[in-house]
C-alpha cells in the first residue's frame, strides 16, 4: 500500500459496535503489554497477514510511495508469527530477556469500512518501551489498520484477519521491533 | 581547555591508538576504544575522511535524476545520476551560506534549489543561477561555483565515495577482496539489483562492534542466536547438507577486509537459489569462483570501515536466499544508524514466489528479525560498559586470541585456489578470530595516520 486510505466523514457503525471494537483493541493491547502472547495468538485467524511497511522521508508531490509497497520490517503469516511467539518464550531470546516494559496507549479508533463479515478499523497508538536498568525509554508512534472478522452465530468477540502497522518513523528509534511493540 | 591540555589530550588519544597496535599482535585490544567520544572525532577524520565508504548500488540510480541522501561518516551527501549519465555525490550544503537543500531520502530531480536564498544547481553540481543574478552578481564567476563533491568509484555495481581528494584507487583499496565481491555481487550475468527501500534503525552501539561482528563471527551465533536456531518447525534448506559443520565453515581475510562462509559438498547448492541460476551464471567468473558460488550456503563479511554484506540462505529455515548490504552509519559516539538493503539477482527480480521467500530471509535480520533483534541488545550493552572509567584507569584489554599460537589444533590454513587469494582457514568461523584482528588492524593503520594510505597508487 503506497498511502493511507482517505478518511471517511461518518463512522458507518452503531455505537454498540464502536464500543465492542474499542474494547477488543484495548484488551488485545493489554495482552501484548503483558507478554501474554499465547493468548494473543488465539485472536489471530489462520490466514492472517501482519505487515509493517518501511516508511520513507519524501518531498511533497513525490511520485514515489511514502510507505514502500515492496519492503517491510515484518511481513508475517500465521506460521511465522507463531514461530516468533515461541522464540520469544525461550530464555535466551535476548531481545526480550529481560522483558521490555511496554505500554500501548490506543486512541482515535474508527471503523473505516464495514461489511457483513468484516470491519476495517483504524487506530492511532503510542507505545512506550523501557528496557533494563535505565531511566531511558523509546516511544514508537504508529497508525494501525486492522481487519476484524465478526463473530459467527456461536462466537463472541472478533478475530484478527489482517493488520498493517504504519510507523511514523522513517528511521526506527529503538534497537529492535519485537511483536509486543506492534 | 588550554593549548597544553589539548596537546596532552591528543597525545593520550595517540597513546591508546598506539597501544591498540601493540595489543593486536597479542590478540588483545583496549576495551576503551569502543564508545570513546574523543576517539570518535578522530575516527570521523582519519577513517571516514580518508577511506572508501559504501554509498549505494547502481541499480538504485538507473534513470538520470535519481538521487538518494547517503552519508560518509556523519557528512550528508546526495548520490545522483546526472542528465549525461554520470554519477556524483554532492555534500548537502549550499555554496552560498551552507544551507541544506535535500531533505528527502530519495527521489528524482534535475535540479537542487536551496530553500534559503534560491541558489540552484544542476544535478551535475554546477550552478544554474540564483534570484537577481544579473543585478547582484555581475562580477561573479559562476563556473567557479560547484557543490563540494566526493570522489566516486564503482566495483561490481557497488558505489563508494571518498572525502579525501588523494588516496588509493577503489580497486587498490579493496585489494584481493574484489575476488570475493565478484562471487557475491557478480555471480549472474545481469548482476544484482536492490529491491524496495532499506531497513533503517538507530541504536546505541558503536559502529566498530557491528563491523567486527559481520566480518566473520559465527562463534557468537551459538549463544546469541540460540533462540532463533532452535526454531525447528521451519524447513532448513541447504543447511541440512552441512552435516560436518563447523568443519564446512571458512574464514577468509585479506590485508584490510574479512569474510566468512559455509560450503556444501554439493556443487549445485547455489545458496538455495532456484535451479535456473545455473543458466544465468556470469561467464566472466573463473572456474574457481563458479565452484565456490556453486557450493555456497552462506557468506557474510565486512569491507572496512562500515560496509557489511550477507549473501546466502538464512539459517534455521527463516527464508532466503537473499543478499543484503549493511551500512553502519556513525551517528555520534556509541550511536549507529544501521541501513540494510535487500538485493537479488536481476534475473529473479520479477519472480513473486522467489521474492516472497527472499524477503523473509532478509527480514530475519531486520530490527524485527529472529536473529538481529538479539544482537542489538548485546551490542548496546558493549557500548554502554566500554565507556567505563574502570577500563580507562586499569587499561582493560579485550580478547581476540582465537587461532593464535597454540590456542587450537583445529584450524588449518587452506592452500586451494577454490578459496581465492585471501588467507583462508577451515573451521575459522568458530576457532579463529583473525577476522576481528584484521578489521582492528585496519582501524589501527588508519587511526595511526599511516603513510601507507597516502602512498598507495
Amino acid at each position: 500500500m503506497s498511502s493511507l486510505p482517505v478518511s471517511k466523514d461518518e463512522t458507518p457503525v452503531d455505537v454498540e459496535t464502536q464500543h465492542s471494537v474499542e474494547q477488543f483493541l484495548f484488551r488485545e493491547a493489554d495482552l501484548l503489554d503483558e507478554f501474554a502472547l499465547e493468548e494473543w495468538l488465539r485472536l489471530l485467524d489462520d490466514d492472517i497477514l501482519l505487515e509493517v511497511p518501511i516508511r520513507v522521508a519524501r518531498h511533497p508531490g513525490s511520485e514515489r510511495p511514502e510507505f514502500s509497497d515492496e519492503t517491510n520490517y515484518l511481513r508475517e503469516d500465521y506460521e511465522m508469527i507463531r514461530e516468533r511467539v515461541g522464540r520469544l518464550e525461550k530464555e535466551y531470546a535476548w531481545s526480550e530477556n529481560p522483558r521490555s516494559r511496554i505500554r500501548h496507549v490506543i486512541g482515535n479508533v474508527r471503523v473505516i469500512e464495514s461489511t457483513e463479515t468484516e470491519l476495517t478499523v483504524a487506530n492511532n497508538q503510542h507505545v512506550f518501551r523501557s528496557y533494563g536498568d535505565t531511566a531511558d525509554h523509546d516511544l514508537l508512534s504508529a497508525k494501525r489498520h486492522t481487519v476484524l472478522r465478526r463473530p459467527d452465530t456461536n462466537g463472541d468477540g472478533f478475530s484478527i484477519g489482517h493488520r498493517t502497522v504504519y510507523l511514523d518513523h522513517t528511521i526506527l528509534n529503538t534497537k529492535n521491533l519485537t511483536l509486543p511493540l506492534l | 581547555m588550554s593549548n597544553a591540555e589539548k596537546e596532552n589530550n591528543h597525545s593520550g588519544l595517540d597513546g591508546i591508538i598506539e597501544q591498540t597496535g601493540i595489543d593486536i599482535k597479542d590478540g588483545r585490544y583496549p576495551l576503551a576504544i569502543t564508545n570513546n567520544p574523543e576517539l570518535y572525532q578522530l575516527e570521523l577524520r582519519r577513517i571516514f575522511g580518508r577511506a572508501w565508504v559504501y554509498l549505494g548500488h547502481i541499480s538504485e540510480f538507473e534513470e538520470p535524476g535519481d538521487y538518494a541522501r547517503r552519508y560518509i561518516g556523519e557528512d550528508p551527501f546526495i548520490l545522483t545520476r546526472d542528465e549525461n549519465g554520470e554519477l556524483h555525490a554532492f555534500l548537502d550544503s549550499c555554496m552560498h551560506r551552507g544551507a541544506q537543500f535535500c531533505t528527502a531520502e530519495n527521489g528524482n530531480t534535475s535540479h537542487f534549489r536551496c530553500p534559503y536564498h534560491g541558489w540552484t544547481y544542476k544535478n551535475d553540481g554546477t550552478l544554474q543561477g540564483m534570484p537577481h543574478m544579473s543585478e547582484a552578481y555581475q562580477d561573479l564567476d559562476a563556473d567557479e561555483i560547484t557543490l563540494e563533491e566526493a570522489c566516486l568509484e564503482t566495483y561490481q555495481g557497488l558505489v563508494f565515495g571518498r572525502i579525501a581528494e588523494e588516496g588509493p584507487s577503489l580497486e587498490a583499496y579493496l585489494g584481493d577482496f574484489t575476488w570475493y565481491l565478484d562471487v557475491l555481487f557478480g555471480a549472474t550475468e545481469a548482476g544484482m539489483t536492490v529491491i524496495g527501500e532499506p531497513h533503517r534503525w538507530e541504536s546505541s552501539h558503536d559502529w566498530k562492534t557491528s563491523a567486527d561482528n559481520f566480518s566473520g563471527d559465527s562463534y557468537h551465533v551459538l549463544t546469541t542466536h540460540q533462540a532463533g536456531l532452535e526454531t525447528e518447525n521451519l524447513s532448513k534448506g541447504p543447511w541440512e547438507e552441512l552435516n560436518d559443520f563447523p568443519a564446512a565453515s571458512y574464514l577468509a581475510c585479506t590485508d584490510r577486509h574479512s569474510m566468512g562462509y559455509y560450503l556444501s559438498k554439493d556443487e549445485e547448492t547455489f545458496m538455495g537459489y532456484p535451479e535456473e541460476i545455473s543458466e544465468y551464471l556470469n561467464p566472466t567468473l573463473s572456474a574457481e569462483q563458479r565452484e565456490l558460488f556453486g557450493r555456497s550456503v552462506f557468506h557474510f563479511g565486512t569491507v572496512f570501515p562500515n560496509m557489511s554484506l550477507i549473501h546466502g540462505i538464512q539459517s534455521g529455515g527463516w527464508g532466503g536466499p537473499w543478499a543484503c548490504i549493511r551500512k553502519w552509519n556513525p551517528r555520534g559516539p556509541g550511536t549507529t544508524e544501521t541501513t540494510s538493503w535487500w538485493l537479488v539477482p536481476k534475473e529473479f527480480a520479477d519472480d513473486e514466489s522467489f521474492l516472497s521467500d527472499s524477503h523473509r530471509g532478509w527480514e530475519s535480520l531486520s530490527p524485527g528479525g529472529a536473529f538481529e533483534s538479539d544482537d542489538l541488545t548485546i551490542w548496546e550493552g558493549i557500548s554502554d560498559s566500554s565507556g567505563a572509567v574502570t577500563h580507562e584507569l586499569r587499561n582493560t584489554r579485550g580478547n581476540m586470541q582465537q587461532g593464535m599460537g597454540a590456542m587450537t589444533d583445529e584450524v588449518d590454513t587452506i592452500e586451494d585456489s577454490l578459496h581465492g587469494p585471501a588467507e583462508v582457514t577451515s573451521k575459522g568461523l568458530y576457532f579463529d578470530e583473525r577476522n576481528s584482528r584484521t578489521i582492528l588492524q585496519s582501524w589501527y593503520e588508519m587511526m595511526s595516520d599511516s603513510p601507507e594510505m597516502e602512498g598507495e597508487p
